[in-house]
């Protein structure tokens, strides 16, 4: 009899605690705001116009520094042939290569969905490639080693969480994202030191690199005024505003003045 | 009523009982008979041995016929040995274990060489001591996937175990204590020492290391350069080249502190054991590739060039873990000096004559 009646209050007991539990749960929905969903913005690309441009160098062409890997012999393998410094890559007729455009004013406001196909790293012949590459926020990065030896790459971003990941020969692709603007982030390999490359993530799709003959488009841009931005490693950056209309070719001459 | 209490009170009693002796069994786990003096080799310290299991030379010997015996799985096809195979210096070769049916594991087998000293078994370290470890594999699903009931009823099956049991123990046939023992006992002696290393730095044999070796060591044990012995540690006496504890190199760490394995997390909860792993012993590391908890890395080159740079950054990384710079001399005096770790093979350890 006194088992019974110790039972069952406890029984009561263990009732209600678990009453209390179910209640909790059941209201915690209720107590989280439901988030708005992010209202992306659409380019009506029947009405856009583009920039164009070309970014020179109007100082003394410097000399292309050879590189020395003979730290890591794999790597002088690997590389196949001589490796220059291409901090400042200048062609005869004053083009700069690398150079990363943007559009850094103008889309106050507005967000764009970031693209699902990556952007991609490549280590191969112990050098990062590309040397420098844009990348919209929120982007996946994907960093591939093709290279025999272990490489171990280090995005140094201040806005962005820094990190550095090793990748051996044959691991699989490291991905990885940039949530926040950031221009540029110095990426660097923390076994090979003479390894650089530079990613500017920027949170609207209108970016581009400067090729080799100097040469960069930013197509299907709203009609607008826009400040565009351009940075070069060892150049520094410049920015001048610039007027969008529709079906229109909009051209940036963008001269670094030198020495 | 009050009669009905009384019974309710001892059946009560009762089934306590026979749940803590379901645990403790009452028949002793101990060796009978005198206790065999197991002589580490040059370089490794005197084994601690708990005093309820002293090794004999009949239960170091039913510990190696159990160490080989495939009737310790489902399907009587899995020893200790599949993944521990002495050709492979107690390792499997493999990146990460396959047990029983096919089942892939998460994690590269150790050697159980030198386990001995280990003060925490497993990488993740769940284990207090070999007796508690030996079980584990038995009863785990994806290694040899058999309830310890099923073991002991299918060794005692076979008169001759029985007999062996009886003779180690004393009266009182196979338990699974008796098991776990007999198979601490023989890893017990499964040491690795005198090795090239040893021999020159704990018997002065100045030329039993190679000039590029002996730089190597001094890269090793150096904070300021490969800063290895702070974790692999090497003793004014002794060396058994591990500290015993966890920690976070940052091998499996993902985007923002996610892990593929969270370590001996789950063991202790404490945020600085997230990822992190024992580290192993470098003794014979030459014959265990691939290396890591995961098998990730494939030469003791990848090793070298994993520390090298740092490891992968996250919130619980050891602070000893830094970018380290080294030339491809450097690096290569470094392999040549983990090279010198090969010791010379314990005797009478691999299967015995008679599989019995």
């Amino acid at each position: 009899m006194k088992l019974q009646r110790f039972a069952v209050p406890s029984l009561l007991a263990v009732m209600s605690l678990l009453g209390c539990k179910l209640a909790e749960k059941s209201a915690s929905p209720a107590a989280t705001p439901i988030q708005p969903a992010v209202q992306y913005f659409k380019v009506d690309e029947a009405h856009v116009g583009t920039i164009k441009g070309t970014i020179r160098f109007a100082g003394k062409k410097p000399v292309a520094k050879l590189i020395d890997m003979s730290e890591d012999p794999a790597c002088v393998e690997a590389h196949k042939g001589k490796a220059y410094d291409e901090s400042l890559v200048v062609s005869r007729d004053g083009s700069v290569a690398n150079a990363f455009v943007y559009i850094e004013k103008g889309f106050e406001g507005k967000t764009f969905e970031a693209p699902t196909t990556p952007v991609m790293i490549d280590q191969r012949g112990c050098w990062f490639r590309p040397r420098v590459m844009g990348i919209q926020t929120g982007q996946p990065l994907q960093v591939v080693n093709s290279d025999p030896v272990t490489h171990n790459i280090h995005p140094m971003g201040t806005v962005n969480r820094e990190w550095n990941h090793s990748q051996g020969p044959g691991d699989e692709p490291i991905l990885r994202k940039f949530p926040k603007t950031e221009v540029m982030i110095p990426v660097k390999c923390n076994i090979h030191s003479w390894m650089h490359t530079f990613i500017g993530a920027v949170d609207n799709p209108y970016f581009a690199v400067s090729g080799d003959d100097g040469s960069f488009t930013l197509p299907k841009l709203p009609p607008g005024t826009y400040t565009l931005a351009v940075w070069q490693e060892k150049l520094g950056t410049l920015k001048q505003q610039i007027e969008v209309t529709e079906g229109h070719d909009s051209v940036a001459s963008i001269t670094y003045k030198g020495q | 009523m009050n009669r009905l209490l009384t019974v309710l009170r001892c059946t009560v009693a009762a089934t306590l009982l026979v749940t803590i002796s379901g645990c403790k069994t009452a028949v002793s786990a101990k060796p009978i008979g005198p206790t065999f003096a197991i002589q580490p080799p040059l370089g490794l310290p005197p084994l601690s041995i708990p005093p309820e299991n002293p090794p004999t030379v009949a239960s170091i010997a039913l510990g190696r016929a159990l160490f080989y015996d495939v009737r310790l799985s489902n399907d009587n096809s899995i020893s200790c040995a599949t993944c521990h195979n002495p050709v492979l210096n107690f390792t499997d070769g493999n990146k990460v274990s396959h047990g029983f049916g096919g089942h892939v594991g998460v994690r590269n087998a150790p050697p159980i060489v030198n386990a001995a000293y280990l003060r925490l078994q497993f990488w993740d370290g769940r284990a207090a001591s070999l007796e508690e470890q030996a079980a584990f594999p038995i009863s785990n699903p994806v290694e040899m996937n058999q309830s310890h009931d099923i073991s002991v009823a299918k060794l005692a099956k076979d008169p001759e175990y029985a007999a062996l049991f009886n003779k180690t123990f004393g009266p009182g046939g196979v338990t699974l204590q008796r098991i776990e023992n007999a198979l601490a006992s023989f890893e017990r002696t499964v040491l690795s020492g005198d090795s090239a290393f040893d021999r020159y730095l704990f018997r002065g044999e100045r030329d039993a290391l190679t000039p590029s070796q002996i730089r190597g060591f001094r890269i090793f044990i150096d904070t300021k350069r490969g800063n290895c012995s702070t974790c692999h540690t090497v003793n004014d006496t002794y060396a058994l080249l591990t500290d015993g504890k966890a920690h976070n190199i940052g091998v499996g760490a993902g985007d923002a502190g996610a892990f593929s394995d969270m370590g001996r997390y789950p063991q202790t909860k404490a945020d600085a054991d997230r990822g992190a792993f024992m580290t192993p012993s470098l003794r014979d590391v030459a014959r265990t590739a691939p290396y890591m908890h995961d098998g990730s890395l494939k030469t003791l080159k990848d090793v070298v060039d994993f520390y090298a740079g740092g490891g992968n950054s996250n919130p619980y990384l050891d602070k000893e873990i830094r970018t380290i710079v080294l030339s491809a001399q450097d690096r290569q005096d470094l392999v040549a000096f983990l090279e010198s770790l090969n010791g010379t093979p314990p005797a009478n350890v691999g299967p015995p004559k008679t599989v019995r």
